[in-house]
C-alpha cells in the first residue's frame, strides 16, 4: 500500500491510495492521514484508481474519515469494491463515484 | 569441574546451559562445545612448531654438510701447499749428504754447497751441519749459520741419528726448545764410503703465530699446524690464532712429511657457502615460530567466534522456542476468550433445529470481531443474530461483547429487530473508535413460519427450501457505528416447510480479487448440493468454502423440522 496526500483548493484534501489496503496496514494509514483530518476539511476526495484490494477494515477507515470531513467522495472505485460497499449499505455515506 | 577444566569459558558455558534449560542433551552439547575449541589452536601451534623444527633441521644440516664439504676442499688445497715444502727442505739436504758421501766428508765442499740455502741468504735453514755416523762422534764435522740447538743436547742427537741411520728419507725431529723454537731435519746418505748425515734446523716464530699472506687465497681460513698426529698444544708449530684449539666447524687433515707428519686443522672465518645459507635456519626458525603462533591465534579466534556463534544460535533457538510457546499460549488464550464470548449452548425450541460454528483465522493471535447468537424469546420465537465488528484484537472483541449483550437486553424487552439495531447504533461511533459493525438480526416465528430480517450493512441470509437457495435481500441500513441517528427497517418473509436459514459473516464468501456475488453464488450452490443434517451442513460449508483462512468466520443456521 502506498498513499499520497494533496491539498485541493477551497479547504479540500485528496488522498490517493494504491496497492492493497487491509487490516494489516489501515492503522498505519490512519496514523499518517489522521492529523490532516483533524481540522475537518470541507471536502475529502479519496482517489482509488490504483487500489487493487480493500477489506472491510479499509471501508471502516473511510467511514471514519467521512465523519471528520463535511463532504466525502470515493473516486474510481472498482466494481468489486463498489459491490461490497453497496452490500454494507454505505454507498450514500461514502458517496461512491465510479 | 573447576579444577580439571583448563579453560574457564568451558565451565561458564556449562553453568549457563544447565541453569537455562532443563534438557540434558543441551547441557552436554554446550560442555562439549566449550572444551574442544582450545585443543585446535594448541594442535595448530604444535604442528607448526614441529614443521618449523624439521625445516630448520633440514636447512641447518644442508648448510653444515655443504660447509664441511667446502672446508675439506679448502683444507686439502692449503695442505697441498705445505706438502710442497718437503722437496724444498729434502733436496738440499739429500744433495749435501750425497756430496759428503762422494767426497768422503769434505767439509769445505759441504759448506760451499749448503751456503745458498741458509736463511741469512734468503734460504730455508737457520743452521746446517754435517755429521758422520758411527765413529764415536760427539759433534758435527761442520756447522754453517747459527749454532745448532741440537748440539746442546747430545743424548737427544745421538738417539735421533741412531734412528735416522736406518732411513733413506727426510727425518724430522720434534720441536727443539729454547728462545727461538726450531724444527730439525736430517738426511742420511746411502753410505758408499761411510754414513754421513746432513742436518739442518729452521726457526719457528716464538709466538708460533703467523698469518697467511694477505694476497693468499686462504685468508678466509683460520688454521693450526701441529707436528705429529695429535692436536696437543706442545706440538703446535704455527697458527694464525692465539686461542686454540680451533672452535666451531673444523676440518683436520694429515700431511705426511718425511719420517714424520703434520696435522693441519682449519676452520672458516666466514661461512664458505655464503651468509644467507648460514642464516637460513634462523630465518626459517623465526618465521616458522611467528607463523605458527599467528596461525594458532587465528585458529583460536575462529574457534572462539564459532563457539560464540553456536552459543548465540542456541540462545536464539531457545528464544524462538519461547516465542513459539508464548505465541501458541496467546493464541490459545485468544481462542478461549473468543469462544467464551459465544453462546455456551444453543436454545432448544420445538419445531426447529439450530446450529452454529465459529472458526478463528489461522494467522495471528488477535481475537476477531465475528460472532453469532441465538436467543429464545419465548417457546415459539427466537432471535438469530450474526455480526462482524471491523478490525481485530481486544477492542474489537470488547465491542463485539457489548453489542452482543446489548442485543440480548433489547431482545429481552421484546424489541423487534429494527428497533434493536436503531438502539444499537447509538452505542458505537466510528468517528471516536474507528470501529463499525455489520449485524444481521432475524426474528424467527417458528409456528407461523415467518422471518423478520433487519440488516445493518450485513451480508444477506440464505433461505434454502426444496433444493433452492434464495438470499433475503431486503432494505439494508448502514453498519452500526456509522451514524448515531441511523434508522433501520425490516423485511418479513414467509418460509416454506422444512426451510433452512443460514446467516454468516464475510469470511465464508469473500475472496481477494473476486466479486462478493461470486462468493455468494458458491455458497448458494454448496448449500443446496448438500442434503444432510444441519450440523453436518455447517461443517461441510466451512470446510468447502473457507479459502484464505486468515479471516474469522461465524455461521448460524436454523431448520424447520416440519
Amino acid at each position: 500500500m502506498s498513499f499520497d496526500l494533496a491539498e485541493a483548493g477551497d479547504n479540500g484534501l485528496t488522498v490517493t491510495i494504491s496497492g492493497e489496503l487491509d487490516i494489516t496496514n489501515v492503522d498505519a494509514l490512519q496514523e499518517a492521514v489522521g492529523s490532516a483530518l483533524e481540522h475537518h476539511p470541507r471536502r475529502l476526495i479519496i482517489e482509488l484508481s490504483g487500489l487493487r484490494f480493500a477489506d472491510s477494515s479499509a471501508i471502516a477507515l473511510w467511514v471514519r474519515w467521512s465523519t471528520a470531513a463535511h463532504e466525502i467522495e470515493l473516486r474510481h472505485v472498482s466494481p468489486i469494491l463498489r459491490r461490497v460497499i453497496d452490500t454494507m449499505g454505505l454507498g450514500d455515506t461514502l458517496n461512491v463515484k465510479p | 569441574m573447576t579444577d580439571s577444566d583448563p579453560v574457564s569459558g568451558a565451565g561458564a558455558g556449562r553453568a549457563r546451559a544447565t541453569e537455562g534449560e532443563d534438557e540434558t542433551t543441551n547441557t552436554s552439547a554446550a560442555a562439549h562445545g566449550g572444551r574442544w575449541p582450545y585443543w585446535l589452536p594448541v594442535g595448530v601451534l604444535f604442528a607448526g612448531l614441529v614443521i618449523t623444527g624439521v625445516l630448520v633441521w633440514i636447512s641447518a644440516s644442508t648448510y653444515s654438510n655443504n660447509e664441511q664439504r667446502l672446508l675439506k676442499l679448502r683444507a686439502r688445497d692449503a695442505g697441498a701447499l705445505i706438502a710442497e715444502r718437503l722437496p724444498v727442505i729434502q733436496t738440499p739436504l739429500a744433495s749435501a749428504a750425497a756430496l759428503a758421501d762422494a767426497t768422503d766428508g769434505d767439509v769445505t765442499k759441504f759448506m760451499r754447497f749448503i751456503a745458498p740455502y741458509m736463511s741469512d741468504r734468503k734460504g730455508t735453514f737457520a743452521s746446517a751441519s754435517l755429521w758422520r755416523l758411527g765413529a764415536n762422534q760427539t759433534g758435527p764435522l761442520a756447522v754453517v749459520g747459527t749454532p745448532l740447538v741440537l748440539a746442546s743436547s747430545p743424548s737427544r742427537a745421538e738417539a735421533f741419528f741412531a734412528r735416522e741411520a736406518r732411513r733413506s728419507e727426510l727425518g724430522v725431529i720434534g720441536l727443539l726448545g729454547g728462545q727461538q723454537p726450531r724444527l730439525g731435519y736430517a738426511f742420511t746418505s746411502p753410505g758408499l764410503t761411510g754414513r754421513y748425515v746432513a742436518y739442518a734446523e729452521s726457526t719457528i716464530p716464538a709466538s708460533r703465530r703467523s698469518r697467511f699472506q694477505s694476497t693468499s687465497s686462504f685468508t678466509d681460513l683460520n688454521y693450526a699446524l701441529y707436528l705429529g698426529g695429535s692436536q696437543r698444544t706442545e706440538d703446535l708449530l704455527v697458527s694464525d690464532l692465539k686461542n686454540l684449539p680451533l672452535k666451531g666447524q673444523t676440518v683436520s687433515i694429515p700431511i705426511p712429511f718425511g719420517s714424520n707428519s703434520f696435522t693441519f686443522v682449519v676452520n672458516a672465518r666466514h661461512p664458505l657457502v655464503g651468509a644467507f645459507p648460514e642464516r637460513l635456519p634462523w630465518i626459517i626458525a623465526i618465521v616458522g615460530v611467528l607463523l605458527s603462533v599467528g596461525a594458532a591465534l587465528l585458529t583460536l579466534r575462529l574457534v572462539q567466534r564459532r563457539a560464540h556463534a553456536e552459543e548465540l544460535a542456541h540462545s536464539l533457538e531457545r528464544a524462538a522456542e519461547e516465542n513459539r510457546k508464548l505465541y501458541s499460549e496467546q493464541r490459545t488464550i485468544a481462542q478461549t476468550l473468543q469462544h467464551a464470548l459465544l453462546p455456551e449452548a444453543l436454545p432448544k425450541i420445538d419445531g426447529v433445529e439450530t446450529g452454529a460454528r465459529y472458526e478463528t483465522g489461522v494467522e495471528g493471535v488477535d481475537i476477531g470481531g465475528d460472532w453469532y447468537d441465538l436467543i429464545a424469546l419465548d417457546d415459539r420465537r427466537l432471535l438469530l443474530v450474526v455480526g462482524d465488528v471491523s478490525g481485530r484484537g481486544v477492542r474489537a472483541a470488547a465491542t463485539m461483547a457489548s453489542l452482543r449483550y446489548a442485543i440480548r437486553a433489547y431482545a429481552a424487552q421484546n424489541d423487534p429487530p429494527a428497533i434493536i439495531l436503531t438502539k444499537l447504533s447509538k452505542l458505537v461511533n466510528v468517528g471516536a473508535t474507528g470501529q463499525l459493525a455489520t449485524i444481521l438480526c432475524a426474528l424467527v416465528d417458528v409456528e407461523a413460519h415467518e422471518l423478520t430480517v433487519t440488516s445493518a450493512g450485513h451480508l444477506p441470509p440464505l433461505l434454502i427450501s426444496d433444493g433452492k437457495g434464495t438470499f433475503i435481500t431486503g432494505a439494508v441500513g448502514v453498519p452500526i457505528g456509522v451514524s448515531t441517528g441511523a434508522t433501520y427497517t425490516s423485511t418479513t418473509v414467509s418460509t416454506p416447510r422444512a426451510a433452512t436459514l443460514l446467516a454468516f459473516t464475510d469470511g465464508l464468501v469473500e475472496r481477494r480479487g473476486e466479486s462478493i456475488d461470486t462468493g455468494l453464488e458458491r455458497l448458494q450452490h454448496a448449500a443446496t448440493a448438500n442434503h444432510c443434517a444441519l450440523d453436518d451442513l455447517l461443517s461441510r460449508l466451512l470446510e468447502e468454502l473457507r479459502h484464505d483462512g486468515d479471516d474469522d468466520t461465524a455461521i448460524a443456521g436454523l431448520r424447520w423440522l416440519d
